[in-house]
């Protein structure tokens, strides 16, 4: 039984109430631990942030799909932002980036897993999110446009491979650690 | 700094504005102000912005480190740019920069068009923060998803929202005491010490417990929500939002600038500016 975001019924885009509240709990735990494991910002860079959290992002949108992905990582990474000073849309840019790279998260989970033991599913949920993340954060781009300030090598080393780095990197160590324990768990209540 | 929504403008006069006003009023003002280049237009649109910030009475002594905190990092942010840039972007021709010293031990040229276009860069960037702030801090938290209902969203994305604000500061809590017992048992999974990937894995068992047992905790909230057959028919919302002349006024003065500033750009009124005290003019 695939206890991840192929399993879901109703299809990956389905929007029912367990979307909702998943989608819900995804983004107010991306933010909360976005609170508490706020390291510092990457030296060098245009204020890309170490949030070890990115992992629990990449795993909702692993286990409960592209919409759960999208609601963590877009209303997660605006709330996260409140917390910690900017206000919810002065980098709105950022929320869809984390939103896209949840939702490909989902999309990919559900392209890519088949039945397969929990160490595969380990290791695709590696390779999704890592993908997830450097197709997602292409949307910072849109700065070249909002902020013309900034040249292109500016967002390419400045922001883009930081950002894609450090949160490949999280999302890599967690989100396995967290799709291990989810999925036992998920087998006996039976989702 | 408490990780949860603060009302901290109650009653001033923003707050006492309808919610749907304060989220259209920053919409129209963040899209008419990354259309404007000249740190003119930047420096008029900033004092509106903090004007605008003013009304929504947030004491500063409660969002002062949030400030300094921003400050800091824009002025950090716009001085890389400069650096990195070193003016050959936004426009201006590499030929006719006007190199006004070089860093010592990198040797990047600070050039007067480097360092303008990080005036505009942190003038926009302040008066976006300045409109946004009042969304965190003047509306109350409980208006948010019956104001994203009535501005069009659907209810199933309002609900989901209004979800996640009521979820955040029980989640929160769920942190502060997982990280606590992990102290009590001797392990401090925020200890500051070893390498990145050592600091990351040191999360985990603060992250796999409060994760989990907030999925399964939804259960409840997910079987609650069915029994009252949410999403089968139209949903109804007991709070009534209406809006009031000064809304309008408001909006207008938004929807203004908005038009204000595009029609600088489509006419190209507004290209970067060249401080002109920067090259002695």
């Amino acid at each position: 039984m695939n206890m991840t975001a192929t399993g879901q019924a109703g299809g990956m885009w389905s929007v029912g109430t367990r979307t909702i509240v998943y989608g819900a709990v995804g983004a107010a735990l991306y933010a909360a631990a976005g609170y508490y494991s706020f390291f510092a910002q990457v030296p060098g860079t245009e204020g890309v942030y170490l949030r070890p959290a990115y992992g629990i992002l990449t795993f909702f949108g692993f286990a409960f799909g592209p919409v759960v992905g999208f609601a963590t990582g877009f209303i997660g990474n605006a709330l996260a932002d409140t917390l910690t000073g900017s206000g919810p849309i002065a980098s709105w840019w950022w929320s869809v980036a984390n939103g896209l790279a949840g939702l490909l998260a989902g999309v990919l989970a559900f392209r890519w897993l088949g039945s397969g033991n929990a160490s595969l599913r380990a290791v695709v949920s590696v390779t999704a999110t890592v993908a997830a993340t450097a197709i997602g954060f292409l949307f910072i781009w849109i700065e070249l446009v909002i902020q013309p300030e900034l040249g292109s090598d500016v967002i390419l080393w400045g922001e883009y491979v930081p950002a894609v780095v450090s949160n490949s990197l999280f999302g890599a160590i967690l989100t396995p650690i967290l799709v291990l324990a989810w999925e036992p768990l998920s087998a006996r209540m039976g989702r | 700094m408490r990780a949860s929504f603060q009302y901290l403008g109650r009653g001033s006069w923003l707050a006492r504005r309808d919610p749907r006003t304060k989220l259209l009023v920053a919409l129209f003002f963040v899209i008419g102000v990354v259309q404007l280049r000249d740190a003119r237009h930047l420096a008029i649109a900033l004092a509106l912005a903090l004007g605008y910030y003013a009304t929504a009475g947030i004491p500063f002594r409660r969002v002062r480190l949030q400030w300094l905190y921003l400050s800091v990092t824009i002025v950090l942010i716009a001085g890389l740019n400069t650096i990195i840039t070193g003016g050959r972007a936004g426009g201006f021709i590499e030929a006719d920069l006007h190199v006004l010293f070089t860093l010592p031990v990198l040797g990047s040229p600070i050039t007067a068009e480097a360092i303008s276009l990080s005036v505009s860069q942190t003038l926009r960037f302040l008066a976006i923060v300045a409109v946004s702030l009042p969304i965190a801090y003047a509306v109350a938290p409980g208006d948010f998803a019956v104001a994203l209902r009535r501005l069009g969203i659907p209810d199933r994305g309002a609900f989901l929202v209004d979800l996640t604000i009521r979820f955040l500061p029980t989640l929160v809590n769920e942190f502060a005491e997982t990280i606590d017992a992990q102290r009590v048992r001797g392990y401090d999974p925020l200890a500051r010490r070893g390498g990145v990937i050592t600091r990351i894995r040191r999360l985990a068992p603060i992250f796999v417990p409060v994760t989990i047992g907030a999925i399964a905790d939804a259960e409840d909230t997910i079987d609650a929500m069915d029994l009252r057959a949410f999403g089968i028919g139209r949903r109804t919302w007991h709070r009534e939002l209406r809006y009031h002349s000064t809304d309008w006024l408001l909006m207008a003065g938004g929807a203004a600038f908005l038009v204000a500033a595009g029609v600088l750009a489509i006419t190209g009124s507004s290209p970067h500016y060249l401080l002109p005290f920067l090259i002695g003019e």
